[in-house]
């Protein structure tokens, strides 16, 4: 493992300095630790996420989940240990991450009075190499609404277009927070769907539903009270537990049920 | 082993963004009464009284004191109340958040808001002063470099206001309202609602330090060709630098 700060290579001649990529694993949380206002959100948290690989964070509410995504993401400063995506330290190294970073918030908002074409030429600009509008807007099917303003959007379409706008600048990583949460049935198909359509990006989906985890996921984190549980795949997590799903799974490895709503 | 070079939004985001923030004001038609037409609304009630009274170098009581009054009040509701509670209301929304995750700068944001709400400005103030030449034969400032030159500090001191009220303030409505107090405030002691010359001598010097009296104070000054207090201008940098540093030491995106 090579440590962030080796990364740098400032250029002799004074240019942007450039930033060399190990090959390592994508995502490395080390040891992490946070609490607010004495409070712990996440203890002692440590797990990694291979190149290429979707790794789920399931838990119930409050299990730590959105403060591990915020720590990734460079939002929050852990208050011990350590954290590298593809060798960035995203505190550190903010604006090198930003660029292979793509991120798709839980209820994140947008301009409301923007177009979907208005809202995907302004992300696109913000990166050097982005993907082209209409490929964008063909992967997550909103290429029939591109002069809908964004609050005139359904739920369902609003979450495709912050997906195809995490998207934009071609991410190594991708974080989805709560992908389906809130959406009908049918929007959560589409959504999954597009999701599935990713190959090269490494993506970390944080959920709480058994459902969206066990369908996308290579290996889930199981989150509990700040703390992992368990790391596996979803079929081995059902094994491990003896258990005939992973909702009995959960169960039998938290002690605790994700209630209905949670779930829903 | 793949290299990446950081390379931070260019000219063609700023620009991007610029565009998106207009086109987000332009769609908000309530948004656009108070800049542009208050000013024209002010300019009427109190035009015809004004245009006939001389008062120095050839200008009348409208060029020099209905003028830079107009001007004046645009400057401030746009520094000190739009700009903290869009920003405000951006911070709540999680837009400020959802960008901070991506290339662009928070600066990028609020440049582009600042030069959205300037072109407000000059639209507003520009058909003021249209119906202000064409219809009461109002004349520019004798010194059109120094008005020119007080008018830019003045924008800087607004929104160095600005930027505090929207540092302390904890939401979108608290900003609007912090916003709309400094503003009648400093309204109130830098001669909005008249002579300032009947409030206690200390208020009134007070007054004409702030932001609001000290750009009324300067551009009176300019437009009659007389010299500009030294007072205005220190009061307004103050304001500016003091703005600039409240906002770089508590001012947050999320």
């Amino acid at each position: 493992m090579v440590d962030g700060a080796d990364l740098w290579h400032r250029r002799p001649d004074g240019r942007a300095p450039t930033i060399v990529v190990m090959r390592q694993p994508a995502i490395h949380v080390e040891h992490v630790h946070k609490r607010y206002r004495g409070v712990v959100a996440v203890e002692d948290v440590s797990f990694q996420v291979e190149a290429g690989e979707v790794f789920g964070i399931l838990g119930a509410n409050g299990a730590g989940k959105t403060t591990t995504v915020e720590l990734i993401a460079g939002l929050r400063r852990p208050d011990r240990g350590r954290i590298r995506v593809l060798g960035l330290d995203p505190r550190r190294d903010r604006a090198a991450l930003r660029q292979v970073l793509g991120v798709q918030l839980q209820q994140s908002h947008l301009h409301h009075a923007l177009t979907v074409a208005e809202l995907v030429g302004l992300y696109r600009s913000f990166y050097p190499d982005p993907r082209p509008a209409a490929a964008l807007l063909d992967l997550v099917e909103l290429s029939g609404h591109a002069r809908t303003r964004f609050e005139k959007l359904s739920g369902g379409q609003q979450q495709r277009l912050s997906i195809a706008l995490a998207l934009a600048g071609r991410p190594r990583v991708v974080i989805l927070d709560e992908l389906t949460t809130g959406l009908d049935p049918r929007a959560r198909l589409r959504v999954w769907a597009g999701v599935e359509e990713l190959r090269d990006e490494t993506v970390l989906l944080v959920s709480h539903s058994m459902e969206e985890v066990e369908r996308l996921c290579d290996r889930v984190a199981l989150f509990d009270r700040g703390r992992i549980v368990a790391v596996d795949t979803p079929a081995e997590l059902v094994v491990r537990a003896g258990a005939a799903t992973l909702v009995e799974a959960f169960v039998a490895l938290t002690g605790r049920e994700l209630t209905p709503e949670e779930d829903a | 082993m793949t290299e990446l070079t950081v390379r931070r939004p260019g000219p063609r985001a700023w620009l991007t963004l610029t565009v998106c923030e207009a086109k987000m004001v332009v769609r908000d038609t309530a948004g656009l009464v108070v800049p542009i037409g208050l000013p024209i609304l002010i300019m009427v009630m109190n035009a015809s009284a004004a245009a006939g009274e001389q008062v120095v170098n050839g200008r009348s009581a409208l060029d020099v004191y209905v003028l830079p009054l107009v001007l004046t009040i645009v400057l401030t509701s746009i520094g000190v109340v739009n700009m903290p509670s869009f920003l405000a209301y951006y911070r709540r929304s999680g837009i400020l958040r959802r960008l901070a995750v991506t290339p662009a700068s928070p600066a990028m944001v609020l440049a582009a808001q600042m030069v959205v709400s300037l072109a407000q400005a000059v639209i507003g103030i520009g058909a003021a002063y249209a119906v202000a030449v064409f219809a009461y034969g109002a004349l520019p400032p004798v010194d059109l470099g120094v008005a020119l030159g007080v008018a830019g500090l003045a924008v800087a001191a607004m929104y160095g206001t600005g930027m505090i009220v929207a540092s302390v303030a904890p939401t979108p409505n608290s900003a609007v309202a912090i916003g709309l107090i400094a503003f009648f405030a400093f309204g109130a002691v830098g001669g909005m609602f008249g002579d300032t010359s009947a409030l206690p001598d200390p208020l009134r010097q007070v007054g004409s330090w702030l932001p609001f009296g000290a750009t009324v104070d300067a551009l009176s000054a300019a437009w009659a060709g007389t010299a500009v207090d030294t007072s205005s201008l220190v009061g307004l940098a103050l304001s500016a630098t003091l703005g600039a540093g409240v906002a770089t030491v508590f001012f947050r995106w999320d």
